[in-house]
């Protein structure tokens, strides 16, 4: 209890520091308050696939009902996430560059993202049987365990992009002003506890049902 | 071990026969996919009109109408088995890996004969220029070794789930994609005479990376 008013406590601070306090980056602008939710949104997109990829892994190898519980919820979560992610990444982009949407070696990405968790979750919905379920969309998930770092990776350094890079450049040094990188960082810390929060929460929700099905 | 391999290798080779004879007995699931190929090719060809100067356009038609008619024709490999009933007795006699690399081969062989017929027809309808054939036939062939590895898995895993259709063009694009981007990445390179190296590593890696996964998981797919 303590520890989700914390939570609240902290996001509740954070964000109102960010988007008010802050300094603003030269070519960002005003804009540049977008990095506080789109950047640890598209983090933890990242972060739930992999929870959801080495679960669904786990599963092959001991099938534990439990490893299928956490795959699953990672991959709703995942998705919450990656169409925070997308919409905010839009919306930005129409302010900065014009567009909303241009095939941008980075929005390909998230949207290959967006598109790879609903598969994943249309797949789930056709297949009653739950071990069965389980069994292959795990199967599926490790498959596209191989696809996403040549989507994620290869292809935006492939191509030019004009998406920002001020934390990952070539000198490979955060180059941020100090202020920015405390208000960045305590949103990324926040985001991730209420993920880690609500994950939590799905997997023990998923728990109960399996309960009560078999009572 | 020799003997094990060899055995392997005539159980795929025996469920090769077994798919093309029964492919050929019927041509239902060859005639569907040339239908669909030709049927696409001229919509294509009949909205756009000789597109001789837009090779960007050309590389990005030519995979789109290949992709369609890989998406409608390849689930059809394993959800025959499913319907005819015979998939218990194939699973009696081989194992899941022998049974899977069979119907990947056929799935390539299926792929190349529907491309025989599309390649020509595309480049003749669209009037495109002249192909660097060694690069083309590169760029095609590591593209088909992919949509036809992720095709197999991919139907294996949705004849299983009561979606079929619909559902196995959505579930296989997301694995498709990278195919889709560097090849036709490497089309439009090929006919602008620019270098094609990096398209044609990832189309190579991709589909190593897409085989392995696919031999390592076809194990866990049939388990009742």
């Amino acid at each position: 209890m303590v520890l989700r008013v914390l939570l609240f406590v902290w996001i509740a601070v954070a964000m109102t520091v960010s988007l008010l306090r802050a300094p603003l980056v030269p070519v960002l602008e005003e804009t540049t308050r977008v990095l506080y939710f789109h950047i640890p949104a598209a983090w933890l997109t990242v972060v739930a696939l992999g929870w959801s990829m080495i679960h669904s892994i786990l599963y092959l190898a001991k099938r534990d009902l439990r490893h299928d519980d956490h795959a699953s919820a990672a991959a709703e979560l995942g998705l919450l996430f990656c169409v925070g992610a997308t919409v905010s990444g839009a919306l930005w982009a129409k302010s900065m560059w014009g567009s909303y949407w241009n095939w941008d070696p980075r929005e390909t990405s998230i949207f290959f993202l967006l598109l790879l968790y609903t598969a994943y979750l249309a797949l789930r919905g056709s297949i009653e049987d739950e071990e069965k379920r389980a069994r292959l969309s795990a199967i599926y998930s490790v498959a596209a365990f191989v696809a996403v770092p040549f989507l994620i990776f290869v292809v935006p350094r492939m191509y030019e992009t004009l998406h920002p890079d001020p934390i990952i450049n070539p000198r490979g040094k955060v180059d941020m002003d100090p202020m920015i990188r405390w208000c960045f960082l305590a949103m990324l810390v926040g985001f991730t506890g209420l993920y880690v929060w609500l994950q939590a929460l799905r997997v023990r929700v998923s728990r109960l049902e399996r309960a009560a099905q078999a009572a | 071990m020799p003997k094990a391999g060899s055995r392997s290798a005539a159980a795929v080779w025996t469920i090769l026969r077994k798919e093309c004879r029964s492919e050929w007995r019927t041509r239902y699931g060859l005639n569907a996919a040339l239908l669909f190929a030709v049927a696409s090719l001229t919509a294509v060809s009949f909205a756009a009109g000789r597109l001789s100067d837009r090779t960007d356009l050309l590389a990005a038609l030519f995979w789109i109408v290949l992709l369609f008619a890989t998406l409608t024709s390849m689930s059809h490999a394993f959800v025959r088995e499913m319907e005819a009933r015979t998939m218990l007795l194939l699973r009696l006699v081989a194992s899941p890996t022998e049974i899977a690399t069979g119907k990947l081969l056929f799935n390539l062989l299926f792929l190349a004969v529907v491309e025989a017929v599309t390649v020509p027809l595309f480049l003749i309808l669209t009037g495109a220029p002249p192909v660097r054939w060694g690069t083309f036939l590169g760029i095609l062939g590591l593209g088909t070794v992919s949509l036809a590895a992720s095709s197999t898995l991919v139907g294996a895993v949705i004849a299983q789930t009561r979606g079929r259709g619909a559902l196995f063009a959505g579930v296989s694009l997301p694995l498709l994609l990278p195919v889709l981007a560097a090849a036709v990445g490497g089309t439009r390179d090929m006919w602008a005479s620019n270098p094609v190296d990096g398209s044609l590593r990832l189309l190579a890696s991709y589909a190593v990376a897409l085989l392995a996964a696919s031999l390592l998981l076809y194990d866990h797919l049939w388990e009742d």
